[in-house]
């Protein structure tokens, strides 16, 4: 930094109050040095700041060299586009204060053509969007000019991108960035992660040694609980809903202005329902925000909340992210924060200052919830926090990378091949992969053989380009796709729009049916383009909409983090509020069977009406023991055939059969090792069916399926089909296609979680198992045994015995209700 | 679970009683009618797949030769004199490159059958002139007592309709089972068959009270009890 620049930027700071963190100067030296790097620390720390002050120190000392330069010199990424416009404001802010001159302006989804078409002529120096405007903006054939002056990239909130196919789509886009400008620096900003080292290798590519800098000192965070009041009276197993209301009532009042987040959005549904009908006088005072709701809603929201005017606003992990709310003196988590790192991003929301210390005050909504608060600050106390995997193979989106420059100028093979792989997500890329993706977007893989018209991508004098406009067309609107799934819009039947909803929940209403959707009872009233028309309803009984996504798996870090404060639950001093609050709950199960603890497998062997229950605790989360049952129940009824019914929470598992299962604590060592872990889960599980459902997406981004023109349903009918329907042709007519293997690998590593099954597994095989035979239900079972209904059937059961049986339950339920009738 | 009146299952088949008439309902999606010898079927979506490769969707090709074959099998299996479609036999008019329309020229060729085929709202004029004479159309519906068979189903004063158009489909959920599988669906007046095509979707109806349903596996056709009233 020189003098000057340096002057002016302390003036400015002290205007405001503030003065210059050492990691921004550390941030800022290493940018004018021309390094690259990642800067880590929790929310609301001058993060942006850091990495914005050297491109500016940079434009500063080029004014006074009298040097001008024309043309795009940053790009900003921001991970979604609500987030645009306030970084934009904070940018654009902090650019004129310290005299750049820069114009700092936005482009997403949202900007209007015009805008478009003067920023194309005339780009401005610094640029706002989203990892899919940035696709967009590769795909144009002028792509290439306009960054050929680029300097600098940062990626705003790189954790939320890493591990998804959207961070691996940005990989792609900055390997090409960096293809056309070769001396262009990356930098990063990021929430603190357990594997930040990965984080920054990732993304900063070929030039992985960058510099990791850590932002101020963690703030300290303070984890507490909402006890219930009557401490015997405590549900000995059950669910406690919103009987913690009056609390959380309490709380609320008693600040200026409070966050109150939840996991799911059904869950933000009841909380505002239920904190309107406890306190009417907050009407218009309190707010529901979640990612469902239509985005100018979402935005006066927000600015309402910055303005200080909201008593609370309920909310999902909608606002995780983003800029800072001032007024927010307190955050309110309801439910199991399931992660770490979760709970500490939330909790950064309030005392939003660097520095100040923040709070988040948890309710719990079932029992051993409490427990899950005292691991989580436990597991934070120690700094556990969860790490973040990239992926690697995406084949999807390789295909609709190489679509996307083939479209902006097109490339030749050879370069392309090691563009691409200087990403991390394809540095392991095989050749025959890289032919199948090749052959894949200009023949459309192997079984096109037979259609001369088909084509993508074509090879003209050694380079590759897309020459049909309509299939430009078309692609360019399959870039956003990746992150969405299939929404339909929700609207007033009278006009106006409530948001958007997933086309799964609206297929399973009915006419007429009542739902809370955006804090309103709203009824049904009709389908049609993607559109669900709605009115509003008198009272009366409702469903409130089960998003899907929303039932997040504990985390390895916390379920860990359980077992020992159950372990230390042991001992009779030193306990956490919480756990004190449990201890009947805890001293019940230590009665009936004994408490699980980390060197030890709890099992049980209980006899109910239904038959024979057979519950196993590993604590590795809900998806992990969802396919440890099914592996369990296969590899049990191998040797004696059986039908189990199977289900799972994040604690345990449940294995119900007619007949007492031959089982003791060496049968369940054998049937607990890792063995051949994939090729047993293949052969017992319908992974079929599961990756029919993985493949939407991946058909969708590799440009298989096409959505069509918004407004122009009918006239690409012709062209129009489910991807569960290609998924079959597929399978029968072109069985070595890739991306079948990828449905298949992603249900393997992501659905199943098979790394951290074997992982469960490996750690089963290090501890004692002990069986428990309880009389009844123990506190740990009653959960699973109520959650059956979500369970699933293990069974060899022909296709004919499937449909029969269905069809005899179905007449079992029409003559119910004919008889109520 | 009891079977609904009237019907009897045989292996991959299931017979009904229908307007008087005896019906076998096949698991391959198909409906045969013994008395006139006739097999029937609806919404083939020939080329279909060729339609897509035209517009630049990477679907593979087989799916048009394979289904004539399915048909092939079927005529020679029940000793059908006579095929007939209802509707959407063909996708959309075939591309200047495209060579599905000969291979329906060679599968006639070899077929034990005469075709003949309702022309459904995809079987469009172009296609038609273009397609091999030995093919007999009905640009309307056709009665053939007591059926009228037609495209889009509808009650028709002049007989008990058999249509196809919708593809019809419904899921069935059970037990913590749930699966998808399309269905003959007869109503008082009219009756809908399933999509005869491998590369074509389904669409889930809400069958009536009285309304009789089979839902058809992948080795069966089971008769699913009536919704209640």
């Amino acid at each position: 930094m020189n003098r000057s620049f340096e002057t002016r930027l302390d003036e400015w700071l002290a205007a405001g109050g503030r003065a210059l963190f050492d990691f921004q100067r550390e941030a800022c030296e290493a940018y004018l040095a021309g390094e690259s790097g990642l800067i880590h620390s929790p929310t609301g720390s001058g993060k942006s700041l850091a990495a914005w002050l050297g491109p500016l120190a940079e434009a500063a000392a080029e004014a006074e060299e009298g040097v001008s330069r024309a043309g795009l010199r940053i790009l900003w990424i921001t991970p979604l586009r609500a987030l645009a416009v306030d970084t934009r404001e904070n940018l654009a802010e902090a650019a004129e204060a310290l005299g750049s001159g820069w114009r700092v302006e936005v482009r997403s989804g949202d900007t209007s053509q015009s805008v478009r078409a003067r920023q194309r002529r005339q780009p401005p120096e610094a640029l706002i969007t989203t990892p899919e405007s940035l696709s967009v903006l590769l795909s144009y054939a002028d792509g290439a000019q306009w960054f050929r002056g680029l300097q600098a990239v940062v990626v705003d909130e790189w954790h939320e991108l890493l591990g998804t196919k959207r961070g691996v789509q940005l990989e792609l886009c900055l390997s090409r960035l960096r293809g056309i400008a070769p001396a262009l620096k990356t930098w990063g900003l990021s929430a603190t992660l357990a594997n930040l080292e990965e984080a920054r290798d990732v993304l900063l590519g070929p030039r992985g040694r960058g510099r990791l800098v850590r932002g101020s000192a963690p703030k300290s965070v303070r984890i507490r609980s909402v006890l219930p009041r009557t401490l015997e009276r405590f549900p000995w197993a059950g669910h406690l809903g919103i009987k913690l209301l009056p609390a959380v009532v309490e709380a609320i009042a008693a600040a200026n202005s409070t966050l109150l987040f939840t996991n799911t959005r059904s869950q933000a549904e009841l909380w505002f329902q239920a904190l309107v009908d406890e306190r009417p006088d907050w009407v218009g005072r309190i707010a529901l925000h979640h990612g469902s709701i239509d985005r100018k809603l979402r935005k006066r929201i927000e600015d309402a909340l910055r303005a200080g005017e909201l008593i609370c606003v309920v909310c999902t992990s909608s606002l995780d992210l983003g800029v800072d709310f001032s007024p927010v003196d307190r955050v309110l988590q309801v439910g199991s924060p399931k992660g770490v790192a979760r709970l500490l991003q939330r909790a950064g929301r309030s005392g939003h200052r660097p520095g100040a210390v923040s709070e988040v005050l948890c309710v719990p909504t079932h029992a051993f919830e409490l427990v899950e608060i005292a691991a989580a600050r436990r597991a934070a106390e120690q700094g556990r926090i969860e790490a973040r995997r990239p992926l690697t193979r995406s084949l999807d989106v390789l295909a609709q990378h190489l679509v996307t420059v083939a479209l902006g100028g097109g490339f030749e093979a050879g370069a392309m091949r090691d563009e691409v792989s200087t990403t991390h997500a394809f540095a392991g890329l095989t050749d025959a992969e890289w032919q199948w993706v090749m052959d894949f977007i200009t023949r459309g893989g192997q079984a096109l053989q037979g259609y001369p018209r088909y084509r993508r991508v074509e090879e003209i004098d050694g380079r590759y380009r897309v020459t049909d406009r309509g299939i430009g067309q078309r692609h360019r609107m399959g870039i956003g796709t990746i992150a969405s799934d299939t929404a339909m819009n929700i609207r007033w039947l009278t006009g106006g729009s409530l948001g958007t909803i997933e086309e799964s929940f609206i297929s399973r209403l009915e006419r007429g049916d009542r739902f809370l959707f955006a804090g309103r009872l709203v009824e049904l009233a009709q389908v049609r383009d993607m559109t669900a028309y709605v009115r509003r309803a008198k009272r009366g009984k409702r469903t409130v909409p089960r998003w899907q996504g929303g039932r997040m798996p504990l985390s390895t870090e916390l379920a860990d983090s359980v077992l020992e404060v159950l372990e230390a639950a042991q001992s009779a001093t030193g306990q956490p509020a919480e756990v004190t609050a449990l201890a009947g709950l805890l001293d019940l199960q230590k009665r009936w069977s004994r408490l699980p603890v980390p060197d030890e497998l709890l099992a049980e062997l209980t006899r109910t009406r239904e038959g024979w229950s057979l519950f196993l605790y590993p604590f590795a989360g809900r998806l992990v023991h969802e396919g440890l049952a099914t592996l369990l129940a296969w590899r049990l009824s191998r040797d004696a055939s059986a039908t189990y019914t199977l289900s799972a929470n994040d604690y345990g598992l449940e294995l119900l059969s007619r007949e007492p299962p031959a089982v003791d604590e060496a049968r369940l060592r054998e049937v607990l090792v890792p063995g051949d872990l994939e090729g047993d889960l293949l052969a017992c599980m319908n992974t079929s069916e599961i990756a029919k459902r993985r493949f939407r997406d991946i058909a969708r981004i590799a440009g298989l399926v096409f959505q069509g023109y918004p407004g122009r349903g009918k006239s690409t009918r012709q062209v129009q089909a489910s991807s569960g329907l290609i998924f079959d042709v597929l399978e029968r007519y072109d069985s070595g296609n890739l991306l079948l293997d990828q449905a298949r690998r992603e249900v393997l590593e992501n659905q199943l979680e098979t790394r951290r099954m074997r992982g469960a597994l490996e750690s089963i095989a290090g501890r004692r198992i002990v069986l428990e035979r309880p009389e009844r239900l123990t506190p740990l079972a009653f959960p699973l045994w109520a959650e059956r209904l979500q369970s699933q059937i293990m069974s060899s059961e022909s296709w004919r015995e499937r449909v029969v049986r269905m069809a005899a339950s179905l007449e079992r339920s029409a003559s119910r209700r004919r008889k109520s009738a | 679970m009891s079977v609904a009146c009237g019907a009897t299952a045989d292996g991959g088949q299931l017979a009904i009683e229908c307007a008087g008439e005896e019906l076998l309902l096949h698991h391959d999606r198909a409906l045969y009618w013994p008395r006139r010898r006739m097999l029937l079927v609806a919404d083939v979506h020939l080329g279909k797949e060729w339609a897509f490769g035209r517009a630049g969707l990477a679907v593979p090709g087989g799916a048009t030769e394979s289904d004539l074959g399915r048909l092939d099998t079927l005529v020679r299996s029940f000793g059908a004199e006579e095929l007939a479609v209802l509707g959407d036999f063909t996708h959309a008019p075939p591309g200047d490159e495209d060579r599905w329309l000969d291979h329906i020229g060679d599968w006639l060729h070899g077929i034990p059958a005469e075709v003949s085929i309702v022309a459904g709202n995809h079987d469009r004029p172009a296609t038609r002139q273009r397609m091999d004479r030995r093919i007999r159309w009905y640009p309307e519906s056709r009665l053939e007592r007591p059926f009228v068979l037609q495209h889009e189903p509808e009650p028709d004063p002049r007989g008990y309709g058999l249509g196809g158009h919708l593809h019809p489909a419904m899921r069935l959920r059970g037990g913590g089972d749930s699966i998808r599988l399309p269905v003959f669906w007869f109503l008082e007046r009219h009756a809908v068959l399933p999509a005869f095509g491998s590369f074509t979707g389904a669409r889930n109806v809400r069958p009536g009270a009285g309304d009789r349903v089979y839902a058809i596996a992948p080795d069966a056709v089971v008769a699913l009890p009536a919704a209640p009233r």
